[in-house]
């Protein structure tokens, strides 16, 4: 009864945290590179409509992958949240805020990335079209896609630079997550920012430019989920905060 | 002296959840049903067209009702993590942000809902258009919403399963009540991934996904309103709860 009761582990929450962040990065690749990278032609409406509709079920399951990606993450901002309370209620509040906030958007975004199979169907009404108009919405609608995805990591990027310093200045967790989860912050700012001003440059940033962020989120996503957190420095910071 | 009135303000929170959560019932229902299923028609853009420009009031009003549903959800959610904290703090915030998330979704993709009165209406650059293609874009802005609401619904139906969870583990509300709202909540999940995954599936599936969720809502809406909570056992389960909290630190 009152073992039912009795909160969860520190260590459990956060390996949950982990096995959370892992399936974030995981699926979130998957639907990123190997499916949307593989099917859409940047330029070419006509390829891309061809290639969505050869590999119908395998552009639904990234959308599908993808949801699961973006649910995960409701997830962890809310475990992480709780675990760095300790350290700062506000901040850590604030990096919740920015992580949920940024969840809602990358979903909502996510009619952009079915569209494209209304656009290419053969209903009917979609005779008021011509293929190649058709073709060109269902590109405009990837592109919309891509560009609410990139706001959405605008602030899941403001999420993780709260989320390092809490990690920095906490007791549990090793500094250097922090200071690499900073980093990953400023690696996805910093692109998404030059992506928005100057897309022309934001062409030549090279794909391993954004190496850091894959590996301050993987590795803090690997800790948690091997490590776990410092139980009893956890307690300890929880009593001084009190 | 304050626990008469502490009594009366958590039973009182606990009807107010229940009575929120029906009229968000009734004002989603009705759109859907009574507006949305009247005026589009499947497959069909031009009658689609007509039938939302002659009955434009309506469907406004539809506009209306789904927006009360969705701004009144956010006090049932805030209202459930409240009663549901003492039964797990975590779960409760989980559950809640949940909810967060799937109202910013449905309510920005409630945009798709108006579009088509912008499309349709006689505003001279629409003219660009030939009739029938207005008429296509509008139709497809409806398609739009209805896979909106579908990623809202993944997160609703995680949300239900918390809810369901946190109630089944409570002993202030009826167990079955919790096995309900997680049968339901998965139901939702599953309803809007056979959407995404096979959309013919889905159309078979629906009524029988649908309707436990809707089932489990209104079951849960109908005994906070009615009955409410067992307040003193709340109160025990949240003194447990405390307990184990400072124990832990």
């Amino acid at each position: 009864m009152t073992s039912e009761n009795h909160a969860a582990s520190p260590i459990l929450k956060a390996r949950i945290a982990g096995a959370l962040y892992l399936i974030v990065i995981v699926a979130g690749i998957f639907a990123e590179i190997f499916v949307r990278g593989a099917l859409i032609v940047s330029g070419d409406a006509t390829t891309t409509a061809n290639n969505i509709l050869a590999s119908e079920p395998l552009f639904r399951l990234g959308f599908a992958v993808d949801l699961v990606s973006v649910a995960a993450y409701v997830g962890v901002t809310a475990i992480l949240y709780e675990l760095l309370k300790p350290v700062s209620r506000t901040l850590a509040l604030l990096g919740a805020f920015f992580g949920l906030a940024g969840s809602a958007i990358m979903a909502g975004n996510m009619i952009n990335h079915l569209s494209p199979l209304s656009l290419l169907g053969d209903a009917g009404y979609l005779g008021a079209f011509e293929p190649d108009q058709l073709q060109a919405l269902a590109r405009v609608s990837l592109r919309l896609h891509s560009l609410g995805y990139n706001i959405a990591i605008v602030f899941f990027g403001l999420h993780l630079l709260f989320l390092g310093w809490l990690i920095f200045r906490s007791s549990f967790l090793p500094r250097i997550l922090g200071v690499l989860l900073a980093i990953a912050a400023l690696c996805f700012l910093t692109n998404n920012f030059v992506l928005f001003l100057a897309p022309a440059l934001a062409a030549k940033i090279p794909p391993y430019a954004m190496l850091p962020s894959l590996i301050g989120e993987g590795s803090l996503a690997l800790w948690l989920l091997m490590v776990g957190v410092n139980a009893e420095k956890w307690r300890e910071q929880v009593g001084a905060g009190e | 002296m304050t626990t008469t009135a502490d009594h009366q303000s958590l039973q009182s929170y606990a009807r107010l959840a229940g009575a929120l959560s029906l009229i968000t019932m009734a004002a989603g229902i009705s759109a859907e049903f009574l507006v949305v299923d009247a005026v589009i028609a499947p497959g069909d853009a031009v009658t689609t067209a007509n039938n939302i420009l002659t009955s434009e009031p309506l469907y406004r009003l539809g506009f209306a009702a789904k927006l009360i549903d969705y701004t009144f959800y956010l006090g049932v959610t805030a209202l459930l993590y409240g009663l549901l904290k003492p039964v797990s703090k975590s779960l409760s915030l989980l559950a809640a942000a949940f909810s967060l998330a799937g109202t910013a979704v449905v309510a920005s993709a409630s945009l798709y809902y108006l579009a088509p009165l912008f499309l349709l209406g006689d505003a001279p650059y629409l003219a660009a258009f030939g009739p029938d293609q207005v008429q296509a874009l509008a139709f497809l802005s409806h398609k739009l919403r209805a896979i909106g609401s579908n990623i809202a619904m993944v997160f609703f139906g995680i949300h239900l399963l918390f809810i369901g969870w946190l109630i089944a583990k409570s002993t202030f509300l009826p167990r079955i009540l919790g096995m309900l709202s997680a049968v339901g909540g998965i139901c939702f999940v599953l309803n809007s991934y056979t959407h995404f995954l096979s959309p013919p599936v889905a159309a078979q599936l629906f009524p029988y996904v649908f309707l436990p969720g809707v089932l489990a809502q209104a079951s849960l809406a109908l005994w906070l309103l009615v009955m409410g909570v067992n307040v003193s056992r709340w109160r025990e389960q949240g003194a447990n709860a405390e307990r184990n909290e400072l124990a832990e630190t």
